[in-house]
């Protein structure tokens, strides 16, 4: 299973734990941080498969860089949908990637370093739910010429 | 440096949030907070109670989405404001158990 999906599961698996009495805030941070880790993940992981060379992908893989990858997935969640209701689909979808990413990764920003936050299974759950959404999403529209277009600029090209 | 109007006009903004009652099926209270995120951009942060029944695993990102949505594109947080909308979640009873204050 690649790599993306076991973090996902892993995330499941953390959130679920000491059921049914409270869970462990420890437990709720790693789920939220491996949610987050799963969606990084795959879309880097799909940027470099368009690198020609292999043994380099995981390199290439390596340059991205979290702020820039937010800023570029902000732009996009904020901009209008396009009026061509051929394209609205995959617009639709590709905002729902990048929006989950960007609460993806100011949550694992929180789960990993503000330890005045006290999280919740369902606030967990719901972190989850959007990554696997975003999953989903973008398993329809990864061809797509808006959604390779996305992987490049998640490097900060503009 | 220009301020978001989110920024610049709190007393707008509250007013604009307050209007957007009834809210969807499943909130029970929701509060907000203006703050910058991690990075350092403005953003608004949803502090969001559901009802046991709304935040139930098998209906939350249903129910999670609509109210998402709801905000989004009544309140057009990042458009209107300038703020990048964050939102969190917690069930009734998970609130009553953490008595976490910016819930409410």
């Amino acid at each position: 299973m690649a790599y993306h999906h076991d973090l996902i599961q892993h995330a499941v698996f953390l959130s679920e734990l000491n059921l049914p009495h409270e869970p462990k805030q420890v437990d709720l941070r790693r789920a939220v941080s491996a949610a987050y880790y799963g969606l990084f993940h795959l879309l880097t992981t799909e940027a470099a498969q368009n690198w020609k060379h292999q043994n380099q992908r995981d390199r290439f893989a390596r340059m991205f860089d979290h702020g820039r990858m937010k800023t570029c997935s902000s732009r996009v969640s904020s901009r209008p949908l396009s009026v061509d209701t051929a394209e609205v689909i995959i617009a639709t979808a590709l905002k729902l990637v990048a929006d989950s990413f960007v609460k993806l990764q100011q949550a694992r920003h929180s789960a990993d370093y503000d330890n005045s936050k006290v999280w919740s299974r369902t606030q967990v759950r719901e972190m989850i739910a959007q990554a696997e959404d975003a999953m989903a999403a973008w398993s329809n529209i990864r061809e797509t010429e808006i959604a390779q277009d996305y992987l490049l600029d998640l490097m900060g090209t503009r | 440096m220009i301020l978001p109007r989110g920024v610049a006009q709190p007393t707008e903004l509250i007013k604009r949030l307050n209007a957007l009652a009834p809210f969807p099926s499943g909130v029970v209270n929701l509060r907000f907070t203006v703050e910058n995120d991690w990075s350092g951009d403005p953003a608004i942060f949803f502090w969001i109670t559901l009802s046991d029944e709304g935040a139930r695993p098998a209906v939350l990102s249903q129910t999670s989405r609509r109210i998402m949505d709801f905000v989004t594109q009544r309140l057009d947080p990042m458009g209107q404001w300038g703020l990048i909308p964050y939102f969190n979640f917690r069930s009734q009873s998970e609130q009553a158990n953490l008595k976490e204050e910016v819930f409410g």
